[in-house]
């Protein structure tokens, strides 16, 4: 994950010496976390922005109503049809409401929910006699649900949740999915509405159709509601409700559709996207070896969130990593490091960074596994993000890897990469980098083989971006250039003046 | 964007600020600079000289310094370079075509190109599109193309012909980015010059009444320099000629009155229809004629019988072998009188009915008169000067010295390199023709420098290369007897650095007397070491010359051949 949200008080954490590899890993995830949030939230808006651009293709008469008035008169019709007594004209109305909502662009949410419509469609969800209205009832709130927070505010405040939940059980398949879905968006809105629902117990009617016979359309509309069930912290889904949906999720976990798969991994990885205890509740299920079987998929849709898992796991404690490693991560790794898509190299990387944080034996086994070559190519050849990613790998190898280990890793050539990135323009990743470096001095002097370091970061061009940091504007930075270049540099410069 | 108004867009806004210069190292570009050194030097702007080989120069250089207006570039800069956002580029380039983010991007890059050239940018709507809608479907749909993101957390069910208007609009879509491509691809399939850069200068410079003879002569110089290496149709040439010819007249014009005639030691500009004889007034004639590309092809000088033909044709002049070798300067007066006559009467027998050609001559006083070709090639010499270990930047300096009116020793000492360089490239032609070392390979024709080779050093540099090239090119296809050689292209590789173990390639379009002059190697040369991972380095502006490793060479043109039949 980028790290570009690092706050200098981070950064002074860091460079704390005698740190533990628990709090650097804790101090990451956090910091990861923060940055996927934003990320999301990010996203969120950029739909909102588009969704305010103005629609230029009329495509239909019938889409071609972004007119103010023209809206508003067909929203009228709705309203009358909708408070109709006849049947038929509530279908009408209905059916309308539902094509408005259904448009690509502008859909008028917030029309439909001022227009008061909102209690009518709940009532009809009820509509037990007439299918067909609750179809579209149900459709209709589905995508008002789906607007932003005020609007899935207003479906649940009319009380459309335990109607949809009642709804789940119909015998009518379409209806039931269209239950689901409405679920889905209310519990993605966020943990409180989330909590609700599961208080609501919506999760014992939603396993209730997770049948094998349950058509593949609606297992995929299942397993994404349940994975928005997952979704979300501050706070978590309660302990008893997770340990509830794990089994089938499990089960979602074994299917053959791709697009269900995708969804059960990232509900995997939101549940492992925590504290500790909650990545133990996920790894006593036995789900690892086949969260290290679906790494080696070809679609990235499986291989993002399987990865991200897998990265989550292996940030929690020292036998939770070794529990992954054990089911065989390592052995998946070096393909991913390698993989065509870039932010799959990253997400490998990060989680390469986290296993290195681990004690010596669990740094031995990356070595034992061959990840030190794709580390360094990473290094070299990696984007950025990745690139910063495989510089914390190799700053919690050299901070706590054993001496030989250590030596190992510089004739792998990871010395030669970091200090080529010194040039980055990125201030953390500098500090960091420096941070490595000066690791690796210290395992030297353990050796008593400085000079030689000295030669060689000087061979490879290191020393003079060292010195030329030492301009840096970034304070920290300029410091630890001078402290390096101090301590290990001034004597040869001593020797040869004399 | 292009500049229209030259003066109020770019002078009266530089005139102010500091201002880096970054000039590439051609002739045209250190004319284009002269004009604007005399330029800024009368309104007192500061500014900064860098001299900018190719694109790693210009990084590091634009590290180190801050400001705007380069001389020659043709990708988009605000990527290559990542500048500040206050920083404004002002672009005076000959290179087409001009990258299309140069054109539209509206404040930091400023092009100062005349819209006259032929430039045929792609409109705007053909490239770039302002929504960006496909993000949005992207997250919308649930089901992401890509993949990587993380599933959105509400959606939105479609109609069914929702659904399928946004496949016909990912349809659209799709079309209208391979028709992008195609544009794009056409655009930019080859490469070609434009106006000279120095023209364009000198013109700015004549909006603001400030135009003296110095910087009309250096901008005759660079129009010059687009001929002599090849880089215009001759059609543009005559074209631009003539657009400075009006100058000249209007500048000799001035002074022509008996009250104001100015001394005869003052620099007076003439248009002249002289021989195509390479520095002839500063060599002996004979030197000049085996030395000139054009007669010594025509003769073909590399053959006994062409040196046969040699002597028939002085013969038929009726000048003593005597005269004509000895230094132009001690030739009897008598015979220098109506040389250009006799020459030209002797040539057409020898069909070579294009001896003459427009072009300018300078004298300063009575001894120094120099042809427009001759100050290019002079400059050239200096500017690839491999006779001393000097840095580039020095042979950057005496070159932009030697075209100083002031600086005549060093034009002189100039002639003496170019001299040396010519002679080169005429053993280097005649020992390439003679030992068979051009190649058909197919789509191309293909010569290999060996190392070792005399002078190899001196085709090290793009500009001796590039000469070299068209020398042999021409040299080629009049001595070849298979007529499909004669239209193809020349490939040509010399060695640059031995320890690295590395070539420079350089490709030139088909010799032909209406030839476009454009050339498609560039993308050529990027597609083949792009399929098949030669390490090669595309850092010169010209992007029809390469640096090559030595052992790529063989899988590199195996993939030319394949890309180019």
């Amino acid at each position: 994950m980028p790290t570009e949200n690092l706050s200098d008080k981070r950064m002074s954490k860091f460079k704390n010496k005698g740190k533990e590899p628990t709090k650097m890993r804790d101090r990451r995830i956090a910091e990861c976390v923060e940055l996927r949030k934003a990320h999301k939230v990010e996203g969120i808006m950029k739909r909102r922005n588009i969704s305010s651009v103005g629609d230029e293709e009329p495509l239909s008469p019938e889409y071609n109503t972004d007119n103010k008035q023209v809206i508003s008169e067909a929203i009228q019709e709705i309203v009358a049809n909708v408070n109709n007594e006849c049947p038929e004209k509530q279908r009408q109305g209905c059916q309308a409401a539902r094509k408005l909502l259904s448009r690509e662009r502008n859909p008028p949410l917030k029309e439909i929910v001022e227009a008061g419509l909102l209690t009518r469609f709940v009532e009809f969800l009820g509509r037990n006699d007439d299918p067909t209205l609750q179809f579209e009832a149900a459709w209709s709130l589905t995508n008002v649900a789906s607007g932003t927070s005020w609007h899935t505010q207003q479906v649940v405040e009319h009380g459309a949740v335990p109607a949809f939940i009642a709804l789940l059980a119909s015998p009518m398949l379409n209806i039931s999915e269209q239950a689901v879905w409405a679920l889905g968006n209310i519990a993605g809105d966020g943990p409180s509405y989330r909590d609700a629902l599961i208080d609501c117990g919506v999760i014992p009617a939603l396993l209730a159709r997770l049948t094998p016979d349950a058509p593949v359309g609606y297992l995929r509309n299942l397993t994404w509601t349940l994975s928005n069930l997952c979704r979300n912290k501050n706070p978590f889904p309660r302990f008893s409700a997770v340990q509830q949906m794990l089994p089938s999720i499990i089960q979602l976990l074994h299917h053959s559709d791709k697009s269900i798969l995708s969804d059960a991994c990232w509900a995997i990885s939101y549940l492992t996207d925590g504290p500790n205890e909650r990545i133990d509740v996920v790894i006593k299920t036995g789900v690892l070896p086949r969260l290290v079987e679906l790494l080696g998929f070809e679609e990235l849709a499986v291989v993002t969130p399987a990865l991200r898992s897998i990265g989550n796991i292996v940030s929690g404690s020292d036998l939770q990593t070794q529990a992954a490693i054990d089911a065989g991560v390592l052995s998946a790794l070096p393909l991913l490091m390698r993989h065509p898509k870039s932010s799959v190299q990253k997400e490998a990387a990060w989680a390469v960074s986290n296993i290195a944080a681990g004690p010596c034996q669990q740094i031995q086994q990356l070595i034992t596994c061959g990840l030190l070559a794709p580390l360094v190519d990473l290094l070299r050849n990696g984007d950025f993000k990745t690139q910063r990613e495989a510089v914390w790998a190799v700053t919690n190898y050299t901070s706590g890897g054993t001496v030989d280990q250590v030596v190992h890793l510089v004739k792998c050539g990871a010395l030669e990469a970091i200090l080529n990135l010194l040039q980055a323009k990125d201030a953390k990743t500098v500090l960091v980098i420096l941070d490595a470096i000066n690791n690796i001095f210290l395992a030297a002097e353990k050796l008593g083989e400085v000079d030689k370091l000295c030669l060689l970061v000087e061979e490879v061009g290191g020393l003079d971006r060292i010195e030329f940091l030492q301009n840096h504007e970034n304070n920290a930075v300029y410091r630890a250039a001078q402290a390096l270049i101090e301590k290990y540099f001034s004597e040869v410069a001593g020797y040869r003046c004399t | 964007m292009f500049v229209t108004d030259i003066r109020k867009e770019f002078y009266d806004v530089v005139v102010n600020q500091r201002v880096a210069l970054f000039v590439s190292p051609d002739i045209d570009a250190l004319c284009a600079c002269k004009v604007l050194q005399a330029l800024f030097h009368c309104d007192q702007v500061q500014y900064t000289l860098v001299p900018v080989a190719g694109w790693q120069d210009l990084g590091t250089a634009f590290m180190e310094h801050k400001d705007l207006y380069i001389n020659c570039s043709n990708v988009d800069l605000l990527e290559t370079l990542q500048p500040e956002e206050d920083s404004v580029f002002f672009i005076c380039d000959t290179h087409r075509p001009v990258d299309v983010v140069n054109v539209y991007n509206d404040t930091q890059i400023k092009l100062l190109i005349k819209q006259d050239d032929d430039l045929g940018v792609p409109s705007y709507d053909d490239i770039f599109r302002d929504d960006e809608e496909d993000e949005e479907e992207g997250e919308d749909s649930g089901n992401e193309s890509d993949g990587s993101a993380e599933p959105s957390g509400k959606r939105r069910r479609y109609d069914e012909d929702a659904l399928e208007r946004r496949i016909e609009r990912q349809r659209a879509r799709r079309e209208w980015e391979a028709r992008r491509r195609e544009i794009l691809f056409d655009y930019e399939q080859y490469e070609f010059h434009g106006t000279s850069a120095a023209l364009v200068m000198f013109e700015l410079a004549w909006v603001m009444s400030k135009d003296t003879k110095d910087m009309l002569w250096w901008s005759v110089i660079g129009v010059t320099d687009q001929w002599v290496h090849d880089k215009i149709p001759h059609m543009k040439y005559v074209t631009d000629i003539a657009t400075l010819q009006r100058h000249v007249s209007r500048h000799n014009h001035r002074n022509e009155d008996e009250e104001n005639s100015l001394s005869i030691d003052c620099m007076r500009i003439t248009f002249e229809y002289d021989l195509r004889l390479v520095l002839y007034q500063h060599w002996s004639l004979y030197e000049s004629i085996c030395n000139s590309c054009y007669t010594s092809c025509s003769f073909k000088l590399w053959s006994i019988n062409g040196q046969k033909k040699l002597q028939e044709f002085l013969a038929d002049m009726g000048l003593p072998l005597k005269q004509v070798r000895q230094k132009f300067n001690s030739m009897d007066m008598a015979i220098k009188e109506n040389l250009r006559e006799v020459i030209e009467e002797s040539a057409n027998k020898f069909s070579m009915k294009d001896i003459r050609v427009q072009t300018f001559a300078v004298h300063f006083g009575f001894k120094n008169r120099f042809l427009a070709s001759d100050v290019v090639h002079a400059a050239a010499a200096l500017l690839e000067n491999v006779e001393k270990d000097e840095t580039p930047a020095d042979n950057f300096i005496k070159a932009l010295d030697c075209l100083s009116r002031s600086n005549l020793e060093r034009l002189h000492l100039g002639i003496d390199l170019a001299k040396r360089k010519l002679k080169a490239i005429q053993q280097t032609v005649a020992s390439c023709i003679c030992t068979n070392l051009i190649l058909s390979q197919g789509p191309f024709l293909y010569c290999h420098l060996l190392e070792g080779t005399p002078d190899v050093k001196l085709f090290s540099k793009p500009l001796a290369l590039t000469l070299l090239c068209k020398y042999l090119l021409k040299a080629f296809v009049c001595s070849t007897r298979n007529k499909r050689c004669k239209i193809l292209p020349l490939i040509m590789a010399a060695p640059l650095d031995v320890e690295k173990g590395t070539v420079i390639v350089l490709g030139i379009p088909p010799e032909s007397e209406t030839s476009d002059k454009k050339n498609f190697f560039g993308r050529a040369f990027e597609k083949a070491a792009e399929s098949t991972s030669s390490r090669t380095l595309h850092d010169h502006f010209d992007t029809s010359v390469i640096e090559l490793k030595m052992e790529d060479r063989g899988k590199f043109l195996d993939a030319l051949i394949t890309l180019l039949s």
